[in-house]
């Protein structure tokens, strides 16, 4: 700890290499804690852990198969079903089908919605004045500052799925998970479309506790096994999980991208170390005549490494903070703002990325500090630079 | 103007072998970062740009963005059927193919599952697709449960070889042979009769008409007819443009490459300028001898930035090879992502194209150039005097 000074004033020697290595770390620690967040927000639990009494059932063939309201009322029936309703994927566009136009439009049934929300809070209008209104529209909060939605505007989609121009009033903003998705009552589509009533892309119900979520699943499924509509019951993360598992192996291709960034930070570093060594041989051996020993040298150039790792982390990781919630803000209004309630802080991320970055800065340091401390005195001392 | 010799830049990176070469390194990986993503959202373009044709005509209900949202009858086929514009086989009959859309999840061959197109297509489909080819088995018999599968899914999902069944429910169905369509969007289908698909799956009409039409004119009063007939509440779509519309699916790929590309690059060029300020540095004095002979102060900016160029430009070539060789090894087999307009799987491979190689090059340049120019600059302003003073 003694040498830590020097080690400070060797860095502070060539003040433009050493911050321009400081910018080489940071920047890859950057995109490697981003990448990292998301890995990690494409894995939260989209329910923050309470999603376990939520299960999801839709036609087994896949989304896009209906199944007939009668399967909602048989499920309702069956014990431990605290709440069931149709959740029943609208599609269609608002405005245009431009991908900043794009969020998530769900036929529910307000009367229990909340009950399976139970997470979910509304925070300007009211529960009441939504399920009064029949075409009234329950609003993400994110999706109202999107916009700049007010309560009581009109909004107006237009149906591919289910046909039809749909105008609807804003009547209730929510808090809680998702909140880039509008929710209106699924009886305005039965109503426009009387041959395609009763039809439902998806079947949401929230139970009792765990144990009767867990009985549910096998249940349900075992129930329409013979009906023509064969289904398939899973829990709210197995859900998300099946439609992330669509977007092909991105986990894997994220890991990759980074260890292949960290190895570019370990070619700069080892560049930056290389050079620094390379000019101080002299200094070293003159440092070795007057009686430092090897360990001291070695620790003083590996020191000088792991410093500047350290720099480019602490860095990144102060830029990364505060950038944070900008980032956020944009990911939240992209298409994939679903999954953006889980675009937050992992302190184990950047953890992770900071412990690699350390590592590297240290690895980087190893060969040139080897290197300069096996010369012999006589070698280093003869070497005019 | 005299210009310093090129040959004294190209020399000085090879007597500096450990830092030009750890540079080159860190620029190459950054450029094969950038390359091996972008290969990815080119591959996935590709299956759009090239699928379709401009002489068909996709009929889908009004709005509907895919295949899939869409939904027509079977009384509106008929009408379709009349609308001036198509063309005929050589029976007389409308070249035109009402089909089916289902996607079904299948498991896939390393685990996991995902969304595949089962596409029921009319007597007309095959001829309405003339670049599909059978490279395994026969074509399936309408009526009997038969599928043939596109080579790709057949790698990719289980029980998809021919001979094998493919259950699903209370479904089954034989796969009897094996098809290629070059790359384009059939080859992420697997491909019945439509008929029986809609006994199977008890539905009560198709989800798109296909039809071809007799030269441009002939398209445009087709999609026209379509348009102005009330009663059928359809539009036709350019199948061409039908796919393209659907290229945006490669839209956040591409962006992520760019982003990590440039971040990334940002990085690189700091490593390149700390080389070549040390290498500036290393040469004050020789520096100062070439200003004292007379060469410009712009000669050696140039020369210098020229270094750096070269120092760059090694890195991408180096980049381009390593890309190469991850693309043709690595990355060699296809691969699939969802197609959330279709909710369904897109199978596609990685494409490095010469455009992208000539991208990774000038991506390098750009990196050298910046990384070489305040070095460059540091050497150019140098006082004469101070420098030949300097002593080592």
């Amino acid at each position: 700890m003694r040498f830590m000074p020097l080690v400070l004033k060797n860095l502070l020697r060539k003040k433009t290499r050493s911050g321009l290595t400081v910018g080489s770390i940071l920047l890859p620690f950057f995109v490697i804690c981003l990448l990292g967040t998301f890995v990690e927000m494409l894995d939260a639990d989209p329910s923050m852990g309470r999603g376990m009494f939520r299960i999801a059932v839709r036609h087994k063939v896949s989304f896009a198969n209906v199944m007939p309201a009668s399967h909602l009322e048989k499920i309702r029936q069956l014990p431990g079903v605290k709440a069931a309703m149709p959740f029943n994927w609208f599609g269609g566009r608002y405005v245009d089908f431009s991908s900043f136009h794009v969020f998530q439009r769900f036929a529910v049934d307000p009367a229990v919605f909340f009950d399976i929300f139970d997470a979910s809070a509304v925070v300007q209008g009211s529960a009441e004045a939504w399920r009064a209104d029949r075409s009234g529209l329950l609003v993400g909060e994110t999706l109202m500052k999107k916009y700049g939605w007010t309560l009581g505007q009109q909004i107006t989609l237009t149906g591919d799925i289910w046909p039809g121009v749909y105008t609807f009033t804003i009547r209730a903003v929510y808090q809680g998970q998702s909140e880039a998705s509008v929710f209106f009552d699924q009886r305005v589509i039965d109503e426009a479309l009387p041959k395609s009533a009763g039809l439902y892309t998806m079947i949401w119900l929230k139970a009792t506790d765990a144990d009767a979520a867990r009985g549910l699943i096998p249940r349900i499924n075992a129930l329409f096994e013979n009906s023509p509509w064969p289904v398939r019951a899973e829990t709210e993360k197995e859900f998300q999980n099946h439609y992330i598992a669509l977007l092909g192996n991105v986990k894997f291709f994220f890991r990759s991208l980074t260890a292949v960034i960290a190895t570019v930070v370990l070619l700069i570093a080892a560049n930056t170390m290389a050079m620094s060594a390379r000019e101080r041989v002299t200094e070293v051996a003159v440092l070795r005549a007057i009686g430092f020993p090897r360990r001291i040298l070695f620790g003083l150039l590996l020191g000088e490494s792991a410093f500047l790792a350290l720099f480019g982390a602490a860095a990144g990781l102060a830029i990364f903070v505060s950038l944070f919630p900008k980032m956020r803000a944009f990911v939240l209004m992209s298409p994939v703002a679903g999954l953006a309630a889980a675009f937050r802080i992992y302190p184990d991320v950047l953890a992770g990325a900071f412990c690699v970055t350390v590592l590297v800065g240290v690895l980087a340091g190893l060969v040139p500090a080897i290197r300069s401390v096996q010369r012999s005195i006589a070698d280093g001392l003869r070497l005019v630079a | 103007m005299l210009g310093i010799p090129l040959k004294y830049n190209v020399r000085n990176l090879f007597v500096r072998k450990v830092t030009t070469s750890l540079t080159v390194l860190g620029i190459g990986l950054v450029v094969a970062v950038f390359l091996c993503v972008m290969s990815l959202g080119e591959g996935l373009t590709r299956v759009f740009t090239a699928s379709g044709s401009d002489a068909n005509v996709l009929v889908l209900r009004q709005n509907s963005q895919s295949e899939l949202q869409s939904g027509i009858s079977r009384d509106q086929v008929p009408i379709i059927l009349t609308l001036p514009g198509l063309a005929q086989d050589t029976d007389g009959k409308p070249l035109a193919s009402p089909e089916l859309v289902i996607v079904l999840n299948l498991e896939k061959v390393d685990g996991g599952s995902s969304n595949v197109t089962i596409r029921g297509i009319g007597e007309k489909g095959m001829k309405l697709r003339p670049g599909l080819t059978l490279v395994e088995g026969r074509w399936f018999t309408p009526g009997k449960s038969e599928v043939v599968v596109s080579k790709s899914v057949s790698k990719r999902f289980k029980d998809c070889t021919v001979g094998q069944t493919i259950r699903f429910g209370a479904y089954r169905w034989t796969v009897v042979g094996l098809f290629d369509a070059g790359g384009t969007a059939p080859d992420s289908e697997i491909w019945t009769d439509v008929e029986g698909m809609i006994t199977d799956f008890k539905r009560g009409g198709y989800s798109s008409v296909l039809a071809r039409t007799a030269g441009r004119a002939a398209r445009d009063q087709f999609v026209a007819g379509l348009a102005g007939d009330a009663r059928l509440a359809l539009e036709g779509k350019v199948e061409r443009k039908y796919y393209d519309d659907q290229t945006s699916t490669a839209a956040p790929i591409k962006f992520l490459g760019f982003f990590v590309g440039v971040v990334m690059a940002i990085g690189a060029c700091f490593g390149a300028m700390n080389t070549m300020y040390a290498a500036v540095a290393a040469r004050t004095r020789e520096i100062a001898t070439l200003r004292a002979l007379g060469f410009s102060r712009i000669a050696v900016l140039a020369s210098f930035v020229f270094e750096s160029l070269c120092l760059a430009l090694l890195g991408g070539v180096v980049g381009c090879v390593f890309g190469l060789f991850a693309v043709k090894l690595a990355l060699s087999g296809v691969t699939g992502t969802t197609n959330f307009a279709t909710f369904s799987e897109v199978v596609f491979a990685f494409r490095l194209t010469p455009a992208l190689l000539g991208t990774g090059i000038v991506f390098s340049l750009i990196m050298g150039f910046f990384g070489g120019l305040f070095p460059a600059g540091r050497a150019a302003f140098t006082k004469i005097t101070d420098a030949l003073r300097q002593v080592g």
